[in-house]
């Protein structure tokens, strides 16, 4: 056994020496296993900073009140009849002065123009009530101040302005034939409000002809169990056909289907790649027995065993591949991680979020590089194990 | 034997390398044929739009509404051929998950605006004018639905409610409509805007957009600066551009597809260039001392640096063309669920020729320095070596 083992430590160290002596063959297995973990990783870590901003969006004692099937906000109408209602309903919580802590929203789609491409985009204006701020968690203005009430003053998230031209501190912005100065900037800690244009409510309802109409209702709930209650109250009051739902359900709903598209395309691509790959360390694995196919057979002639062949052969794919998959998870790291990037989210605005990459992505982008060395060593291992002494020491 | 057997012959020498390198090549240019054609039909809004037709949207955004007073007051600027109007519906058939393209248009004017693109026979047509519950579906749809006309159908709104509370609307299928040409798009559904404006709870008197055709497109940018003049400084301002402007920055808005595409087959193709020409100069060096006796026994080299050549491109054409059939196969495996976001998903012509030319440059990139080595081999030293 023990001698078993020093065969094979002595086989592996023969193999993992020789790498130089193939370095080209080597070298190309080697990228091309690490662009395969790029391109995995790439859109993993896409998927995962899209979902982070949307879904970190979300509290469970907030609840958002939209049209029965109306599915986003920016489909959804709310009478003000129904906002009344809602104020007086079950498990909504009251600030010091008896109030309702509800904020009813107005959600409209204005241009700005991407600075990327110099194309228009749409992005969201929302009117918030007095209570809407403080509705959503960790929001602080970094510079500047929050609006006036009254006047046709605007808030700018970070991420907006970060991706969107003309939306500076101090600027003036024209949504149609009206204007409005930029008072502020505020910091959401990195959730979708980032990308947001913020007004005071009868503001954004008299300049875009929309006096008394809501879309949605924001509202802090007494604790997420109260959820429940404010649903039945909804749903037995005939004037009320809308849905309440978590915030955090609802931002769950709307960061499910762009993050599952960016994977449905990211790993079939990456499996694709992966194939491409594995020809390619087959090749070079396949070619490391052949040029070793004398040095084996004298190790068999001396009395090494077939398994320290075997094991040499597929501990220098997997080191290949390892080294693969290392480099292309530290280039997507360096290239990727952190690029600020936007997309049209579920409520058709631009959502802006960061790539971001995890140790749990990371451990696939490896595990898929293992198994393309595994596979791609273990026929041509097998074929090294099973090498005919005679045959090798003439060839 | 001729020199392609013997490129045949030399190719399949070994084997198992051979295949390994074809696999590489076929995924790569699979790779290829899927992401071109998956870019070209979610670009083909661009590449599809007339020159001379022009969208008036609200300056604000697209998805405000404008009044219905527009249609009048644009159909009377000098220039202006055809105007239609449409409006979004939001529309889903049973699930929400069934999202599907319906719009509320003005049933006369809206073929005279699209008659080069959609065809629908003067029957229907008429029917379409004269009913008001009618609606006419595109092939697309009625195909993934199994519509037919006679067919009464339930569309309902995730926007829109009826005044009398109910969610969704009732359509007779009048005709179904064709697309001109393959990369026409036919998913959506058309009804007419009267019953739609009579019907709905909110928004009465107002209208998406107006879509209008130009004389000729020389006209585009007077009749355009025109219509927006006409209505500036009122409560709904305008913004009025090419359609093929409009397409292209609402592509856009999806992020920059191009720059992944070119990165992911870029990707691709790196890795097989390394492997196969890697692989190819392997097995040409192992060939040395056969080269030498082709020169001995009078191959010029000229005729060897051919061969050479001819091996590797043979290999990748060996290896692309399937690659591109199942391109071709998964594009249309897909088509269906793709339909709304890259209409008409498939390997065209134009991306088959790209592809080939690739192989080609493969070929040509993997072999020349094998090639050029082999040429410029000499007999002693060729044959002197081990």
């Amino acid at each position: 056994m023990r001698s078993l083992f020093l065969q094979v430590i002595a086989v592996t160290a023969i193999n993992l020496k020789s790498i130089s002596q193939r370095r080209w063959l080597s070298l190309s297995t080697v990228i091309a296993v690490a662009l395969v973990v790029v391109v995995l990783l790439a859109f993993l870590a896409m998927a995962n900073g899209f979902q982070r901003t949307i879904a970190g969006s979300g509290a469970q004692d907030i609840a958002i009140v939209l049209r029965a099937g109306s599915q986003a906000e920016i489909n959804s109408t709310v009478s003000r009849d129904q906002v009344h209602l809602i104020e007086d309903g079950p498990g909504i919580a009251r600030g010091a002065d008896g109030k309702p802590l509800i904020s009813p929203e107005l959600y409209l789609v204005v241009d700005g123009l991407k600075r990327t491409t110099q194309t228009k985009a749409n992005l969201p204006l929302r009117g918030i009530g007095d209570q809407g701020a403080t509705l959503r968690q960790g929001i602080r203005i970094s510079s500047g101040r929050m609006f006036n009430r009254g006047s046709n003053e605007v808030v700018v998230g970070k991420g907006l302005v970060r991706e969107f031209a003309g939306f500076d501190l101090g600027s003036t912005v024209a949504f149609g034939a009206t204007r409005w100065t930029v008072v502020g900037i505020f910091d959401a800690e990195g959730s979708v409000f980032e990308s947001e244009i913020w007004a005071d409510l009868p503001v954004v309802q008299s300049l875009f002809n929309r006096n008394n109409v809501f879309q949605t209702i924001r509202a802090r709930l007494t604790g997420p169990a109260a959820l429940a209650d404010l649903k039945k109250f909804s749903d037995d009051d005939p004037r009320l056909k809308l849905d309440v739902k978590s915030e955090a359900e609802y931002f769950a709903e709307q960061a499910s289907q762009t993050s599952d598209l960016i994977q449905k395309l990211g790993w079939p691509l990456a499996i694709a790649m992966a194939l491409g790959a594995l020809a390619g360390a087959l090749n070079t694995m396949y070619s490391s027995v052949a040029a070793r196919a004398t040095e084996i057979a004298t190790l068999r002639a001396i009395g090494f065993g077939g398994f320290p062949a075997f094991v040499g052969t597929l501990v220098e794919s997997l080191a290949l591949a390892a080294l693969g998959g290392i480099l292309g998870a530290a280039a997507t790291y360096f290239i990727f991680d952190g690029v600020s990037a936007s997309t049209l989210g579920g409520n058709f605005t631009q959502v802006v979020f960061d790539f971001k990459l995890s140790p749990a992505l990371i451990g696939q982008g490896l595990g898929m590089a293992l198994v393309v060395g595994l596979i791609g060593g273990l026929f041509p291992a097998l074929r090294a194990a099973r090498m005919p002494i005679v045959a090798g020491l003439y060839g | 034997m001729n020199d392609f057997g013997l490129m045949r012959k030399n190719l399949f020498r070994r084997k198992v390398r051979a295949a390994l390198m074809i696999v590489s090549i076929l995924i790569a240019f699979m790779i290829f044929g899927v992401l071109a054609g998956f870019y070209r039909a979610f670009n083909s809004g661009e590449d599809r739009a007339a020159s001379d037709r022009l969208m008036t949207v609200n300056k604000i955004n697209f998805t405000q509404p404008l009044p219905i007073a527009y249609f009048n007051r644009i159909k009377a600027v000098d220039g202006v051929k055809q105007l239609t109007y449409a409006n979004w519906f939001g529309g889903y058939y049973q699930d929400p998950k069934n999202f599907m393209v319906v719009l509320a248009v003005e049933p006369e004017t809206y073929f005279d605006v699209y008659s080069r693109d959609f065809i629908l026979t003067p029957q229907e047509r008429q029917a379409f004018i004269r009913e008001r519950t009618g609606a006419v579906v595109g092939e697309a749809m009625a195909r993934k639905w199994g519509w037919k006309v006679g067919d009464r159908i339930p569309i309902a709104s995730n926007i829109f409610t009826q005044k009398n509370g109910a969610r969704s609307w009732d359509f007779n299928i009048v005709g179904i409509i064709k697309g001109a040409s393959d990369q026409i798009d036919t998913n959506f559904m058309l009804f007419q805007y009267a019953y739609f404006d009579e019907t709905r709870s909110f928004g009465k008197d107002t209208i998406g957009w107006l879509i209008l055709q130009t004389r000729s497109p020389a006209d585009n940018d007077r009749v355009a600066k025109t219509i927006d003049a006409m209505f500036a400084n009122s409560t709904a301002e305008t913004s009025t551009d090419t359609e093929k402007a409009f397409s292209k920055a609402f592509a856009a808005q999806f992020g920059n597809i191009a720059l992944i595409v070119f990165l992911v087959v870029g990707a691709a193709f790196v890795t097989i260039l390394m492997i196969v020409g890697n692989t190819m100069a392997l097995s040409i060096r192992e060939r040395t001392r056969e080269i030498g006796v082709l020169k001995t026994l009078g191959f010029s080299g000229g005729r060897i640096l051919r061969l050479v050549l001819g091996e590797s491109m043979l290999l990748a054409l060996i290896g692309g063309i399937p690659g591109l059939l199942i391109a071709a196969l998964i594009t249309a495996a897909l088509r269906n669920s793709l339909a709304n976001v890259a209409p008409a998903f498939a390997v065209t012509p134009e991306i088959a020729l790209q592809g080939i030319l690739l192989m080609l440059g493969l070929g040509l990139i993997t072999g020349i320095i094998p090639a050029l080595n082999a040429m410029r081999l000499k007999i002693a030293t060729a044959l002197g070596r081990g």
